[in-house]
């Protein structure tokens, strides 16, 4: 079943005479339960594209649906219930608040529905358990690492049971380590509970844990490689192939 | 001179760009100069000077003019310095691109310098109209008519850009000094040190807290029984009012610092994380903020319930002038056996219709030796032998229509806290009057400051006895009769054509001090019109200075809420723009800021009127008669300014939520 469907999708920057045109009709479509990563240099429209698709940003022309809602015929009241009962987000600076607590911070999708406390604290705790990070509920954002701001972050965005994830760069500040735990336990949620993903990503190794990556260029996109039977090293060689096609030069700093 | 083309195209080209984070500061400079500028006119205004005379009234005027500097400074420095913490970013980054501390410091002095002499030019235009409209207040206050002209004087212009000049420099020195002090970091992360989080709570703190509660509770206790007991030394009371200030204002601050979020973090864990986002917007927002906020807080709301306490202070005295003359002058022309006669021939001439009263009131030797307090009592030195004024119940009974006295028995009108100081006598006892017939007691059922009568003795007080009593006083020889005509006007607009005829009929007599057959007093025919006059020209200048004085600093203290509001508002940006951008609607932020709001406003608010209303009622009976009416204008003045300004500082905060995305 098709969860994310864009047509002709066009975003244009600037006014009259100083514009800018970020994505040049762009068409996708995304399954349920996949997880499509974006990759592509510096500038190409990665966020530009990951924005209009999660709403928070409106496009030029062109159409969206998710879950068959037409994001351009709501108003924005209802697109931000939208948004809050069926997106998840995960940012590259991780956007904590820093005056909450971890707990604090996970439990705010949920605070605005009706959700009985009760299964509130059940949801916590599955998905704080699933990323490793029960042990630091009650701590303020200023007192944990980077990896634990990240897989928090990932926690508010999984904890309201979103129909489609959107990640920008959520590895972009992690070591290896980190990176790959978080990716793993991003893995296994799609696997697991059926949670659509999508993820920008400027690292072919974060790359290699999605089902399907999409290359961008000047606002287009280029190519496209499904992992489909192939394991995570062998796809991660697709994807290095086709980025060095993709600059031509050493790609994207 | 390459480089201070550069530097001041520099200046400009960032004022420019800046100029939206500029008009709050422009705005604070313009209204302090408008202010000082229109204030100090007043002294240098013709009219002001023709209608309220000069001598007293302008040493008032320059006095005030100092205290309106204090405000302007407290109010300018402090704007200032929340522009600089708005700015630090900016200053950070200036340096970060390699200029020196200097010419950064420059930078920002010839910016200083530009903005401040654009709004010493505007806020003098501005003061030049709103002294205009100041006078004419002023005026009719103390109830004149005058021709008011736009006047401009040097004198005043002078002072102010003296007076601004040198503040301008303090800031420029302050904000070099603040430059130089800084390191690099610290400038670029100022706002994240803002907020610095309530740690763990101890037991120390939770104990200040209760503290700050209990201090405030005895300080308002003290205050109500401040004047329960008259008597005692000038050192006692002083100390007594010492401790109460002390107490509320310490209380206060403790309240602020440390029982707020001692109540909001206990609430707080109280949800065990599960937080809902009005209580993340307002709740975890001040618990963090609360250690930056409280001194300025507690600065703000003391500043203002002062400054209401003594707005109604003065008000009280306005706002009775009316019955205290009633008081005073009991009828609305009073006259005596012999005199004025000639003014109500003139009122019958005019056809002014009245309502005369012909009372007689008696001159009584007596001793007040048996009514006396027993302390006083003791107190051999003083003379207790004087005379005393006796009306008949008859005569005032319009007056007091539930007063019924048998033979024998009195009532003792007009004993003020001035007869109180030299003769202290109480109720349930008996005066001695010195008649003829020797000496006879009168038992004294009541003892009460009414002045119903006018009392030209100065250590007496007026004794109402039964009419068969008064009649035998009456025809005893040792008494002296003197008639008194009280006139009521029977329509209230024909007081002002009295007032001419009163005016060109004003005549005055020499009445015999009873007991003291030698010395006579001088008394004129009374109009209750001009005394009321006499007291709004001596208090005029008093209400209206306290008036503005108090206006301007509760403007400039609910500017600094607001500022204060605004600066969150920028630095909560990247909240907003989160929980935007995971679904919450400006109106679901909105609600939550709405919150805050209350209780930015809202507890200075009422912590400010709890304390004004305490020293209002500690301290009102000093200044007038009067105190419901002028407390609740008063205060109600007070909460619309700052609903004024909470509502500005909404529309702000949903002005930011709105561009978060
Ligand atoms: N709000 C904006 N206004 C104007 N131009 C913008 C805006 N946001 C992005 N752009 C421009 O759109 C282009 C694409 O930006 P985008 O952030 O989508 O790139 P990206 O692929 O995410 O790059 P990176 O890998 O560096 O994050 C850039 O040239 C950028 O300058
Ligand atoms: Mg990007």
């Amino acid at each position: 079943m098709v969860i994310l469907r864009g047509r002709k999708i066009k975003k244009v920057f600037g006014k009259k005479s100083n514009t800018q045109e970020v994505l040049k009709d762009i068409d996708i479509e995304v399954r349920e339960g996949e997880f499509v990563g974006i990759m592509g240099p510096s500038g190409s429209g990665k966020t530009t594209l990951l924005n209009v698709l999660a709403s928070i940003d409106k496009v030029t022309s062109g159409i969206i649906e998710i879950n068959n809602n037409n994001l351009q015929k709501m108003k924005e009241q209802k697109l931000s219930k939208f948004r809050r009962e069926q997106l998840g987000f995960i940012f590259q600076d991780y956007n904590l608040l820093d005056t909450l607590t971890v707990k604090e911070n996970i439990y705010l999708p949920l605070s605005v529905g009706k959700t009985p406390k009760t299964v509130s604290e059940k949801k916590i705790k599955e998905i704080t358990d699933l990323l490793g990070i029960n042990d630091i509920l009650n701590k303020y954002p200023s007192e944990i690492s980077g990896g634990q701001k990240q897989r928090t972050s990932a926690a508010r965005a999984l904890v309201g049971n979103p129909s489609i994830v959107f990640a920008d760069e959520p590895t972009g500040a992690l070591d290896s380590k980190s990176a790959t735990a978080l990716l793993s336990n991003l893995e296994k949620i799609n696997k697991e509970k059926k949670v659509t993903i999508m993820m920008v990503t400027h690292d072919s190794v974060a790359a290699s844990f999605c089902s399907r990556v999409l290359f961008l260029k000047d606002g287009q996109i280029y190519s496209e490689l499904y992992k489909g039977d192939k394991d995570r090293k062998q796809f991660f060689q697709e994807i290095m192939n086709t980025q060095g096609v993709l600059s031509g030069d050493g790609y994207d700093a | 001179m390459v480089m201070a083309m550069t530097l001041n195209q520099l200046v400009l080209r960032s004022m420019r760009k800046n100029i939206k984070s500029y008009y709050l500061y422009v705005f604070a400079l313009v209204f302090s100069v408008s202010l000082y500028y229109s204030f100090v006119t007043l002294q240098y205004n013709p009219a002001i000077v023709n209608e309220i005379g000069t001598g007293r009234s302008s040493a008032a005027l320059k006095a005030a003019s100092y205290l309106l500097l204090f405000i302007v400074t407290f109010f300018v420095l402090y704007a200032n310095k929340l522009f600089m913490n708005r700015r630090s970013k900016e200053i950070g980054l200036y340096q970060l691109v390699g200029m020196s501390k200097s010419l950064v410091a420059r930078l920002i002095a010839i910016e200083n310098i530009i903005l401040w002499f654009s709004a010493i030019v505007i806020g003098v235009l501005v003061g030049l109209l709103t002294s205009r409209i100041f006078v004419m207040i002023l005026l009719k206050i103390v109830e004149k008519d005058a021709f008011v002209e736009l006047s401009f004087s040097i004198e005043a212009l002078m002072m102010t850009v003296v007076v601004f000049s040198v503040l301008l420099l303090i800031v420029i020195l302050q904000t070099a000094i603040r430059i130089k002090r800084v390191t690099l970091l610290a400038l670029i992360t100022t706002t994240a040190v803002a907020d610095e989080r309530v740690k763990k709570f101890n037991a120390f703190q939770m104990f200040l807290g209760f503290v700050g509660l209990i201090s405030i509770g005895y300080g308002y206790y003290l205050s109500t029984t401040i004047l329960d007991n008259l008597n005692v030394t000038p050192n006692v009371l002083l100390f007594k009012m010492v401790s109460i200030l002390a107490l509320t204002v310490g209380g206060t601050y403790f309240v602020f610092r440390f029982s707020v979020a001692l109540i909001l973090n206990f609430v707080r864990k109280s949800k065990k994380g599960l937080m809902s986002i009005q209580d993340v917007l307002s709740l975890s927002t001040i618990m963090h903020r609360m250690k930056a906020n409280a001194m300025s807080l507690t600065t703000i709301t003391v500043l203002s319930a002062s400054t209401l306490a003594i707005l109604t202070f003065t008000y009280i005295s306005y706002y009775s002038a009316d019955s205290v003359a009633m008081e005073a002058v009991p009828y609305d022309y009073i006259m005596y056996e012999d005199t004025g006669f000639e003014l109500v021939e003139e009122f019958d001439k005019e056809g002014i219709q009245y309502t005369r009263y012909d009372i007689d009131l008696l001159a009584v030797p007596a001793d007040v030796r048996p009514l006396l307090v027993k302390e006083a009592a003791l107190n051999k030195t003083i003379s207790t032998e004087l005379g005393v004024q006796v009306v008949s119940l008859k005569a005032i009974q319009n007056k007091l229509p539930n007063l019924h006295l048998q033979e024998g028995e009195g009532y003792i009108l007009g004993y003020n806290s001035l007869s109180a100081e030299n003769i202290r006598i109480e109720a349930q006892k008996s005066i001695q009057f010195n008649t003829s017939a020797g000496e006879e007691e009168i038992f004294i059922k009541e003892v009460t400051e009414d002045l119903l009568l006018p009392n030209y003795h100065y250590y007496g007080f007026t004794v109402v006895v039964a009419d068969s009593y008064f009649q035998k006083l009456l025809h005893d020889p040792l008494t002296k009769n003197q008639k008194v005509v009280g006139m009521e006007l029977k329509e209230e607009n024909q007081l002002i054509k009295a007032q001419e005829v009163f005016e060109a009929n004003k005549v005055s007599v020499e009445m015999p001090i009873p007991g003291n057959d030698l010395a006579t007093n001088t008394v004129s025919v009374e109009s209750q019109e001009n005394y009321r006059l006499n007291m709004l020209d001596s208090l005029g200048m008093t209400i209206f200075i306290s008036g503005f004085l108090g206006l301007a600093f509760l403007i400039a203290t609910g500017s600094i809420l607001y500022f204060k509001q605004m600066s969150e508002a920028d630095e909560e940006k990247g909240t907003y723009n989160i929980l935007r951008k995971m679904g919450f609607t400006t109106n679901e932020i909105m609600s939550g800021i709405r919150r805050k709001q209350l209780f930015n406003f809202g507890f200075p608010l009422i912590i400010g009127l709890a304390h004004s209303y305490f020293a209002v009622k500690s301290g009102w009976v000093l200044f007038g008669t009067e105190l419901v009416a002028p407390l609740l204008i008063t205060m109600g003045v007070y909460i619309v300014l700052y609903s004024i300004f909470s509502i500005l500082s909404a529309g702000y905060y949903r002005k930011v939520v709105e561009d978060a995305l």
